[in-house]
């Protein structure tokens, strides 16, 4: 067992503010594409959008502390009836692009992150974080995750991502399963 | 290649540096890490550890390898840190409302880690009711468990990050920043590291309301305590890394006797006054 570490000089000598800051920070994931792949591996899914009415847009809200829209257009199936949504939710801290993947009772069989923001509403913040993605393409992505930093701290909490787990639950009782059922009866 | 999870209460991202790696080893250390979740939860009343605080004190537990082996870092922290690392608070912070309630608390009789006795390689018992949280130390055993399901899997380079306690293996030295203390959306270049890992304590994004107490108990008084620093501990493997930061955290001492027993070095960042 060993170790190879080197601390930044300037830390020893107890001036850790002479580090110039880096603000935090966005990181891009895995693309729609390969999160498909991940959750519901060697199956293809047909995009399946649904229109959010008002009474729906509302059950979903009532039911999971989430007051950001849903947005149906990012709703895919596969052909026995798995589900894969992609869905957003907003924090105080942070804002994250996530993928939900039900098998077809509904249970909920993945989670991915597609994206994680921090956002603190500072210009300077949001210009510097896009910095890292300029020129930078998913097509790339070992140089762009390379690129991006190793990030130490206090633990952030997922629980408004589970709150979105929740809504997305929601969403397939009210809305999805009648749709798995009807396609089962054909 | 880099994916994330929602998992252990936090974010956890496993990066490869490998070219074209194969996806089951990513896939098989998210379930390493799944499995260390669904063994050692507080929350989860089902879990091993809800086991051991449910009946060790009746009747002997028999446990998985991985709870034994967490157990058995917990006990030698405990041991190296004369008592400042223990894992035996939970109840005060249930009673703090900080993790949920699943049976009867009489505070007065609960024992520590020290009461948790092995019988077995992985069968324990307990004199006294044990109300362990393993919060402090099984995120870093997560961590360690998935880079050596990664390293298994013939991964040249990565790391695993749950939520800001973090290893890196391979050959490229990859920069480490971690979260300013006083402006958490800052991060401090504090390092580089090839091989290691690194765990950070501190309250900045507890969430708090003022009448709320701290989740960072001191075992030997069992009093909440409240700091704005943050201590970074960086050893070889992550489970040392997460619990030593208790024990420099708790202690306010980075030079804690018990760091060099781990081969272990600590790094404190102060808050500074200005915005």
């Amino acid at each position: 067992m060993h170790m190879n570490w080197k601390p930044n000089p300037y830390l020893i000598i107890g001036i850790a503010t002479i580090t110039a800051p880096i603000v935090a920070h966005a990181k891009i994931y895995v693309s729609i594409e390969q999160a498909q792949k991940i959750l519901i591996p060697n199956k293809s899914l047909v995009k399946n959008p649904i229109i959010i009415t008002e009474e729906l847009q509302d059950k979903i809200r009532s039911a999971s502390s989430i007051r950001y829209p849903f947005q149906g257009d990012r709703i895919w199936r596969a052909a026995d009836g798995s589900w894969f949504i992609v869905d957003e939710v907003v924090g105080k801290h942070e804002m994250i692009t996530y993928a939900v993947a039900l098998n077809p009772s509904g249970a909920v069989t993945g989670i991915e992150i597609l994206e994680y923001v921090e956002s603190y509403g500072y210009e300077v913040a949001e210009a510097n974080w896009r910095k890292q993605f300029v020129g930078k393409t998913a097509a790339d992505p070992i140089k762009l995750n390379q690129d991006i930093q190793n990030i130490g701290g206090a633990t952030l909490s997922c629980k408004h991502l589970t709150d979105g787990v929740k809504r997305v639950a929601v969403l397939y009782e009210i809305a999805l399963k009648n749709q798995t059922l009807s396609l089962k009866a054909k | 290649m880099i994916r994330c999870k929602p998992l252990l209460g936090t974010f956890v991202e496993i990066r490869i540096e490998d070219q074209s790696p194969p996806l089951k080893a990513l896939d098989e250390a998210f379930l390493a890490i799944e499995q260390v979740q669904s063994l050692m939860g507080f929350h989860n009343p089902e879990s091993e550890l809800s086991q051991i605080n449910l009946r060790s004190h009746l009747e002997p537990v028999r446990i998985h390898p991985w709870t034994a082996e967490v157990l058995k870092f917990a006990k030698e922290v405990y041991l190296q840190s004369q008592g400042i690392f223990n894992c035996g608070i939970g109840h005060r912070l249930v009673k703090a409302s900080l993790l949920p309630k699943h049976n009867k608390l009489n505070d007065y009789s609960f024992g520590g880690i020290e009461d948790l006795q092995f019988i077995e390689p992985s069968l324990v018992q307990s004199p006294l009711p044990l109300c362990l949280d393993l919060g402090g130390i099984a995120k870093g055993y997560a961590v360690d468990k998935a880079v050596e399901l990664l390293i298994a899997n013939g991964i040249q380079a990565g790391s695993v990050n749950a939520g800001g306690d973090m290893r890196v293996f391979g050959n490229r030295s990859q920069s480490i920043q971690i979260r300013n203390p006083s402006k958490p959306h800052e991060l401090i270049q504090i390092g580089s590291m090839k091989v290691g890992a690194i765990a950070t304590s501190s309250l900045y994004f507890a969430n708090r309301n003022t009448s709320s107490k701290s989740f960072m108990v001191n075992p030997l008084n069992q009093e909440h305590i409240e700091f704005s620093e943050s201590y970074s501990v960086v050893a070889s493997r992550c489970v040392y890394a997460d619990a030593l930061t208790k024990v420099v955290s708790i202690s306010g001492n980075t030079r804690h006797p018990c760091l060099k027993f781990f081969s272990a070095q600590a790094i404190s960042i102060p808050t500074t006054q200005s915005t």
